[in-house]
């Protein structure tokens, strides 16, 4: 199986404004990701619109094949003039990611690269391209499992200035940053949280520029399996287990049905916890060959309401060390962390609890909650397969 | 030695089964009842209407809330003449 390109990224804006003047664009094709990340002129409404134009039309139009100099070209032509400066401008870095570990690059007035090879810093030869009179710096490099690229706006590096650093971090204390974390971080996304989390506090949370960083590393993949809810048929257990059973992965069981049943299939006894970490989530239990055992829907949306903390709110990128280790707080690290591919397996049998009127309406659709787990995990660039049985 | 089963599905634990299992243990331990009686968390039992679910030894499936464990309990101990 080849590496898994795992991607995250993260923006904060300048304070005050309700719009970024950064984007990031990220592409998904046959042969592996385009990613683009456009900073534009000046912040707000203005700055969004260049930076919006820039990463569309540069992913739209590399995704169809079309060359670096046409691209450029296209983007210098079509962005709207600035009226204060009088220019038509946007900074912006375009990575390809082929499957195989091979990386293009462009930058154009972006901050360098930052390419974390074998834990070390390791610089990258770059060629000077001229096109419509803007020099751009063109390169092309591997990447290894493990090895960790990171791509910045310039206002990541100006972090604190005027506030709690008279110059700013200098890029060199970006990379040594970066570096340090990529040792002991798993995913991309704890890596580009992090480092959005140390320009939060550099910045005294009031930011002068709007800051972005997308970190891309190459990771061997892992999947978990997930299983949900009873089969509608009861014929169907015995090989929705073995199936389960099979799976190269991680195993995962969530709701108390499917655990009996797993339990009953593979003859191992289903043990459930007495402890409630938090009295709001229902204890996990265990079975031989399973990771993790848990309830079904209520852990579901716990775990739910924890990724959307995870993915939304910047402050939040301590998943890892939560303390807490009820069954939502365990599957969320699991998934966010330790998964690259999710396999869920959906039972789609009548629950009667379910049908209870005093049960919250909003949680008696567990195909709900599934398929909004499922679009969060996509949003995380994670692969979600969804089989209902 | 009587086993007591609290389901903790879904439905049981919005019913509260973390504060009847709480009750029970409390209970348990003032009576000193603990070589007697064991307390177990159970996946659903099958009983959601029932909710929360509880099960003694083998027999039937009954309802439970908080208010009724006391009562609940003397009428195990009762019945099994502890």
């Amino acid at each position: 199986m080849s590496c898994f390109i795992d991607v995250g990224f993260d923006s904060i804006n300048k304070h005050g404004e309700e719009l970024c003047g950064d984007k990031v664009e990220i592409i998904k094709g046959e042969d592996g990701i385009i990613i683009v990340l456009a900073d534009g002129l000046g912040s707000g409404v203005k700055a969004n619109i260049l930076a919006t134009l820039t990463s569309k039309i540069a992913g739209t139009m590399l995704r169809q094949g079309a060359s670096i100099h046409e691209t450029v070209d296209t983007i210098v032509n079509t962005l709207p003039v600035c009226n204060v400066r009088k220019l038509a401008y946007s900074t912006f870095t375009i990575l390809k990611i082929y499957k195989d570990g091979r990386i293009y690059s462009v930058e154009y007035d972006n901050p360098p690269l930052i390419l974390v090879k074998d834990k070390r810093i390791t610089e990258v030869d770059k060629k000077q391209v001229e096109i419509n009179g803007r020099m751009l710096k063109e390169s092309n490099f591997h990447l290894q499992e493990g090895d960790v690229l990171t791509i910045i706006s310039d206002g990541v590096v100006h972090a604190g200035v005027g506030a709690i650093l008279n110059l700013g971090w200098q890029w060199s204390n970006v990379a040594d940053y970066i570096g340090q974390i990529s040792k002991v971080e798993k995913c991309a996304k704890n890596i580009s949280k992090a480092l959005i989390d140390a320009c939060q506090n550099l910045y005294d949370y009031k930011a002068g520029d709007d800051a972005t960083v997308v970190t891309v590393k190459l990771r061997r993949p892992e999947v978990i399996d997930l299983f949900t809810g009873p089969p509608k048929e009861p014929e169907e257990d015995c090989s929705v287990v073995k199936r389960l059973v099979q799976g190269i992965g991680r195993k995962v069981v969530c709701g108390g049905t499917a655990a009996n049943i797993v339990s009953r299939e593979l003859g191992q006894a289903l043990d459930v916890s007495m402890e409630f970490p938090d009295p709001e989530i229902p204890p996990i239990a265990y079975i031989k060959g399973i990771d993790l055992v848990t309830e079904g829907v209520l852990t579901l949306s716990k775990t739910i309401d924890k990724m959307k903390a995870f993915i939304f709110n910047p402050s939040v990128y301590t998943i890892s060390k939560s303390e807490q280790m009820d069954g939502a707080s365990q599957l969320t690290k699991l998934l966010i962390e330790d998964c690259t591919h999710l396999n869920l397996w959906v039972g789609t049998a009548v629950n009667p609890a379910h049908q209870n009127p005093d049960f919250p309406s909003d949680l008696s659709i567990k195909g709900k909650v599934v398929e909004e787990l499922a679009m969060l995990m996509k949003q995380l660039g994670k692969e979600v397969k969804l089989t209902y049985i | 030695m009587t086993i007591i089963q609290v389901c903790i599905g879904s439905a049981c634990h919005l019913k509260g089964s973390y504060n009847v299992i709480n009750r029970l243990q409390n209970i348990i331990r003032e009576k000193k009842l603990d070589s007697q009686i064991t307390v177990k968390a159970a996946f659903c039992l099958g009983e959601c209407t029932k909710a929360v679910s509880v099960k003694v030894n083998d027999k039937a499936i009954q309802s439970l809330n908080e208010e009724g464990v006391e009562s609940f309990l003397n009428a195990i101990l009762a019945e099994e003449g502890v």
